[in-house]
């Protein structure tokens, strides 16, 4: 568990997956790697399957002011120590894989992020709104580009 | 048998705050359901980007109220760390005081609740009671027993005089004697053991898939608390117990959290015994750096998550909170397959819903 295991967890990365990644290192607390969105699943499944089974705190997304044509989503997971995935997906069509097969407890973080941003999670289900009303028609609320939220 | 679905809320008396649920029947067995949450969604992770900072801390302090506490502890020490200021250690320790004693709270009115669910009403009785006196602290500490505006960023905005210590001790040592008691009835009262043991089991494994936090996941046997793995002062130089029971039923989360109170009774003891003298807050900038940083601290019901990225200016770019019911609900319908429909309550209880946390 911890540190020595995020390590081995990197190593594992760059030897098994065809995938580069950053590490994203303005986040205190959590290492933070990005990759791309088509490779999320793999990613999340090799996660799994290292721990045995990995905790996933939350999904978070964000729309940075400075690029508002992207949606940033990070997977927050924790094992000991935090560290997170994040991937960036185009504002006007966000869509993702989702990862609900592989930790089912990630259902209610993908709808809360699909309500709020408006990202597509493919490969699921669908589902009545987690949060908002039946009737909410004005769009997501946290995408500053197309809605004034204030 | 026919298939038949109850709705259960938003407004019934079994919930005490707004949820929805669709719950699948057939004869007295539960087949499954489904829920729906945002009837107190109030948006505040949106309406945090529109406070500063100093604003912030009353707003997010309405996230829940209950552990009112915890989350704006949380949500200083992410704007602390932002700042890069050195809180006072008096002031981590007062923090950490209040913490324990929202804990013991917080539990105390689960278990009267669990208890008048399942009809035990003279348990509710004494919970509710002993509650009170965890209560009467935090309102001779704050001023306040629901809502303590206790905190500020940079510390905390009360301190403890001798006669305040004096008067917590006092009320601790019988918080102590008052809750070994109602330990002692809960592990013999046939009654209650009857009606919740083997009720509902959730295996390690499930609570690992689920992502389950706090006394659930510690009442299956999964060994994490925050408090212990990834502590914020001053819980790092502090030694205490986290409880993990196997069986995973009902029963295993009623002890869990009655010996957390206990837990957290001694806490509180050692915290008053060792608190430093000194300071009890610091000055601080209104504008915090840019940056970003996630904190992760031990509610009563378990992790509690917040990301906070600052763009420089005295207000917030994004604050996400994920509370520890929202990701215990996630359960709820896995839960309820295959269990009768009397267990409902007892399953729901179980839970230890705060809705107001998971809405946000």
């Amino acid at each position: 568990m911890g540190q020595t295991n995020i390590e081995s967890l990197c190593s594992k990365f760059k030897s098994q997956l065809d995938c580069a990644f950053d590490v994203y290192t303005e986040i205190r607390n959590d290492d933070t790697f990005v990759i791309s969105p088509d490779r999320l699943k793999v990613v999340v499944a090799m996660i799994n399957e290292h721990f045995d089974g990995i905790h996933l705190s939350t999904i978070t997304a964000q729309q940075r002011e400075a690029q508002v044509d992207v949606i940033e989503v990070m997977y927050n997971f924790f094992q000991g120590v935090g560290f997170s995935l994040m991937i960036s997906l185009p504002t006007k069509a966000p869509e993702v894989t989702s990862i609900v097969s592989i930790i089912p407890g990630a259902d209610f973080y993908e709808r809360e992020v699909a309500e709020m941003f408006g990202v597509k999670f493919t490969g699921r289900s669908e589902t009545p709104p987690l949060l908002l009303p039946e009737d909410w028609d004005q769009g997501p609320p946290f995408i500053r580009n197309e809605v004034n939220n204030d | 048998m026919t298939k038949i679905t109850i709705p259960i809320g938003p407004q019934h008396p079994l919930l005490k705050e707004p949820l929805s649920m669709k719950i699948d029947i057939s004869g007295e067995r539960v087949l499954g359901g489904s829920l729906r949450l945002g009837y107190v969604h109030r948006g505040i992770e949106r309406l945090a980007q529109k406070r500063n900072y100093v604003q912030n801390v009353h707003l997010i302090e309405r996230v829940c109220g209950i552990c009112s506490h915890i989350h704006t502890t949380t949500y200083c020490h992410g704007v602390e760390s932002l700042l890069n200021v050195e809180v006072p250690i008096r002031a981590y320790y007062l923090r950490a005081l209040m913490c324990e004693l929202e804990r013991i709270h917080s539990h105390l009115l689960w278990l009267g609740i669990l208890a008048k669910h399942v009809g035990l009403d003279t348990i509710f009785m004494h919970a509710w009671h002993d509650r009170e006196l965890a209560l009467d602290i935090m309102e001779e500490i704050t001023g306040g027993r629901v809502l303590h505006a206790a905190n500020q960023i940079g510390g905390v905005r009360f301190d403890l005089d001798e006669a305040q210590v004096a008067m917590i001790r006092t009320a601790v040592e019988k918080l102590h004697i008052q809750v070994e008691g109602v330990l002692d009835v809960i592990e013999n009262e046939p009654a209650l053991i009857a009606r919740t043991r083997g009720v509902a089991p959730v295996s390690a494994d499930m609570i690992k898939k689920y992502c389950v936090v706090g006394p659930i996941a510690r009442a299956s046997g999964v060994d994490v608390d925050m408090r212990r793995d990834n502590p914020i002062p001053p819980y790092d130089q502090m030694e205490f117990s986290v409880v993990t029971l196997p069986d995973g039923d009902a029963l295993a989360r009623i002890l869990v959290r009655v010996h957390e109170t206990r837990e957290s009774i001694y806490l509180c003891e050692r915290i008053l015994r060792d608190i430093p003298e000194g300071p009890v807050n610091t000055r601080v900038p209104r504008k915090v750096p840019a940056g970003e940083v996630i904190i992760r601290s031990e509610a009563p019901r378990g992790e509690l998550f917040y990301y906070l990225r600052s763009d420089g200016t005295d207000k917030p770019a994004r604050l996400k909170i994920r509370t520890p019911t929202l990701a215990a609900l996630c359960l709820l319908p896995e839960q309820m397959s295959a269990i009768q429909v009397a267990d409902i309550p007892v399953v729901l209880a179980g839970i230890d819903l705060c809705v107001a946390c998971a809405d946000r």
